[in-house]
């Protein structure tokens, strides 16, 4: 199998991860946002699997697995069980609507790319398309976290950043040394349970997980 | 060597576990400060020699150079004040019924913890591990922050939570194409990260790609350090917090953030010169203008004491950004002056919000009265804060203002000068009127050694390196600037 095959199957599979994000900011119920998230992260995983039998990295196949483990599997129960256990209303209340979130992220798009047009020529790896894609999945995902204001949609947002941030490391370098990529996943496992922990706590004081309420600290 | 780096991690690691081991009477707040007083004595047992004989430390996952050296003694020093004021605190919590002792010994459990985590940012080699632990600090402390569990810590401990985690995820975009430009550089990937290895190919980076990650890390780092306009999270982090935890958070949090930022500025200042100081030079004073402001405006005494640590962080990044020996040295010892004297100024903070049960000081009367010794302790801490002479904050300011005009940036050195004086002005305005008149509370002052002794410590400390710098203390810091930053001079 020749780069050029690669290269377009890489393509494709980042290309897919940039259309769930879009897709992300145009739902309104939280569980199928929930789901968008785990088929990213599927995405990721199928992504991983294919840059490392490019690459020969064998530590690049640990990443894959563990995206499936982690991002695809268990943080997705895991805030389906807070969702649940917190009682809240399903549907998603965005202080921008999804027209005009949808508007943002094409901006979003559109700002990844002259980033990231410069920087196409210092890049080796088969995998430099991917850096505007990684940069747009990463804003998008900024993006969620600044226009929806419940706790599980903020966090869903940081997810989805972290996503465009793998999705990045590894087209452009093949993935980082394997200590660093596994203290990134435990790290983001501990994020999604505390901010579980706060969800739940939040929900509590206020009797909401709408984080609107979160504006009474002020000068 | 008997006193080693994991040493050094591990007295607070064990010193956290010990505090949530249960029993009668309230022993977490003693071990807390038996665990900091080891700490403090292992920590400059690790670092004297590589002050004296400028040893470098480089093995395993660790490396340490004088810089980290300088970093790790602030730390275990502020913890060491942070555990024995916590003591005489809670114990008026307690009392007060304010909290249980089970929630005591967690508090102590995260307060070690912390430190642990923090002391390990200062030692770690690989770029890469030293990101996960500035993530895990946010992680850790959020406990602290929301520690009270009523609404407005949760708030201030969710948008801490969020808004650091954001900063910190662009951060580590950053070091990802610091390790993409590493490429065809460095051929065993696996160590690609070090610190050391890095710092020595710097001149073979990708310009372009370290000019974007260079961007991204200091946005993202500085996120922690609190440069505005990323900053929102430091005032309601900062008055949310249990007071010892602010003290922490100001005086040691923001530094080791800080120090993360250092690390990347030395290696991008060889491969593209000035470009990481004018973004320091740009946040830098973005941050002074934004303090300036909200310290005129500002009416609870915590939250002005938060914006004065993002000016003082601003003077710092200021002084980096100018780039100069001098320049360096006096953003090294601002670090190191502030760091001794914001705690003295929480700690006040913390025994008024206590007498008098609000953080208003409108409402804060008649404290000369009420409170002598917290009067007097206030008095002296905001002297030293705003850069009066004989304290080590004004040597400081005035190396970095010397050191902008020595570089021939008058204008900067004029713009400083003005704002800091914007500063001193609301200070004096907000805090002198708190020492005279009179109050219809009943207010009584706290009095105990242990509340006394932090106080006296650290005015002590303050005043020691205001008045007579020792020629040991300047040689070191000289020889920080001369080893560490020698290579970009």
């Amino acid at each position: 199998m020749d780069v050029a095959f690669f290269e377009n199957l890489i393509d494709i599979f980042a290309v897919a991860m940039l259309l769930l994000s879009m897709l992300a900011m145009a739902s309104s119920r939280m569980l199928q946002l929930i789901r968008i998230f785990a088929l990213q992260s599927l995405m990721l995983s199928i992504l991983a699997f294919i840059v490392a039998v490019y690459s020969g990295n064998s530590h690049i196949y640990i990443i894959c697995v563990l995206t499936l483990v982690l991002k695809v599997i268990a943080i997705p129960k895991f805030l389906i069980y807070t969702m649940e256990r917190i009682k809240i209303e399903k549907e998603i209340k965005p202080l921008v609507g999804i027209p005009g979130s949808l508007l943002l992220s094409a901006v979003m798009i559109l700002i990844a790319y002259i980033v990231a047009e410069p920087m196409i020529d210092s890049l080796a790896t088969i995998g430099s398309n991917c850096l505007a894609l990684s940069l747009s999945v990463i804003f998008i995902g900024m993006l969620m976290m600044v226009t929806r204001t419940m706790a599980i949609t903020e966090s869903i947002g940081l997810l989805l950043m972290e996503n465009g941030l793998f999705l990045g490391a590894m087209t452009i370098s093949y993935g980082m040394p394997l200590i660093v990529e596994l203290g990134v996943f435990f790290d983001v496992l501990i994020a999604v349970v505390i901010i579980g922990i706060f969800a739940y706590r939040i929900n509590r004081t206020f009797d909401s997980v709408d984080t609107i309420f979160l504006r009474r600290l002020k000068e | 060597m008997m006193f080693n780096i994991e040493l050094v991690l591990l007295v607070p690691a064990i010193t956290a576990l010990l505090c949530l081991v249960r029993s009668k009477k309230e022993i977490a707040a003693n071990i807390s400060i038996i665990g900091s007083c080891v700490g403090l004595i292992v920590s400059v047992m690790l670092c004297l020699p590589i002050f004296t004989d400028g040893e470098v430390y480089n093995y395993g996952l660790w490396y340490m150079d004088s810089l980290s050296a300088l970093f790790l003694m602030i730390i275990s020093f502020v913890a060491l004040m942070v555990s024995l004021y916590s003591k005489g605190y809670f114990d008026f919590e307690r009392k007060e019924g304010l909290l249980t002792a089970k929630y005591e010994s967690y508090y102590y459990f995260f307060l070690n913890l912390f430190i642990a985590i923090m002391l390990s940012a200062c030692v770690v080699k690989s770029m890469g591990l030293l990101w996960i632990i500035i993530e895990a600090t946010t992680l850790v402390s959020t406990f602290l922050v929301g520690f009270y569990n009523n609404e407005h810590s949760t708030e201030a401990a969710w948008k801490y939570l969020i808004i650091c985690s954001v900063g910190i995820t662009l951060a580590l975009v950053g070091i990802s194409l610091v390790y993409a430009s590493s490429i065809g550089v460095i051929t065993d990937t696996s160590s690609a990260l070090d610190w050391p290895i890095l710092f020595a190919v710097a001149s073979q980076l990708d310009p372009v790609l370290m000019r974007v990650a260079m961007i991204l890390i200091i946005i993202g780092f500085g996120t922690k350090v609190g440069f505005a306009p990323m900053h929102t999270w430091l005032p309601d982090a900062h008055s949310q917090a249990p007071t010892p935890v602010s003290a922490l958070l100001s005086a040691v949090l923001l530094n080791c953030a800080f120090y993360s930022i250092l690390r990347f500025y030395l290696i991008s200042e060889i491969t593209i010169p000035g470009f990481a100081g004018t973004l320091l030079l740009i946040f830098g004073f973005a941050s002074l203008i934004v303090a300036a402001a909200f310290i005129l405006l500002s009416k609870d005494i915590k939250r002005m004491l938060a914006y004065s640590s993002i000016e003082h962080m601003g003077i710092i990044a200021i002084g980096f950004g100018i780039g100069t020996p001098l320049a360096i040295f006096a953003a090294l010892f601002h670090m190191l002056a502030h760091s001794l004297t914001k705690p003295i100024m929480f700690f006040t903070a913390g025994n008024i919000a206590q007498a008098y049960g609000t953080r208003d000081m409108e409402s804060i009367r008649g404290l000369k009265e009420k409170m002598p010794y917290t009067a007097f302790m206030l008095t002296a801490g905001t002297l030293a804060i705003v850069g009066t002479p004989p304290f080590a904050i004004f040597i400081g300011e005035y190396l970095t203002l010397s050191s902008a005009i020595d570089a021939g940036y008058w204008w900067m050195a004029a713009i400083m000068l003005g704002l800091i004086l914007i500063i001193f002005a609301g200070f004096v305005l907000h805090i002198f009127p708190m020492l005279s008149g009179s109050t219809e509370k009943e207010v009584h002052e706290h009095k105990s050694i242990i509340r006394a002794l932090p106080f006296a410590i650290l005015l002590g400390a303050t005043l020691f390196f205001g008045l007579f710098m020792p020629d040991q203390v300047y040689d070191c810091f000289e020889m920080i600037v001369e080893k560490v930053f020698g290579g970009i001079l």
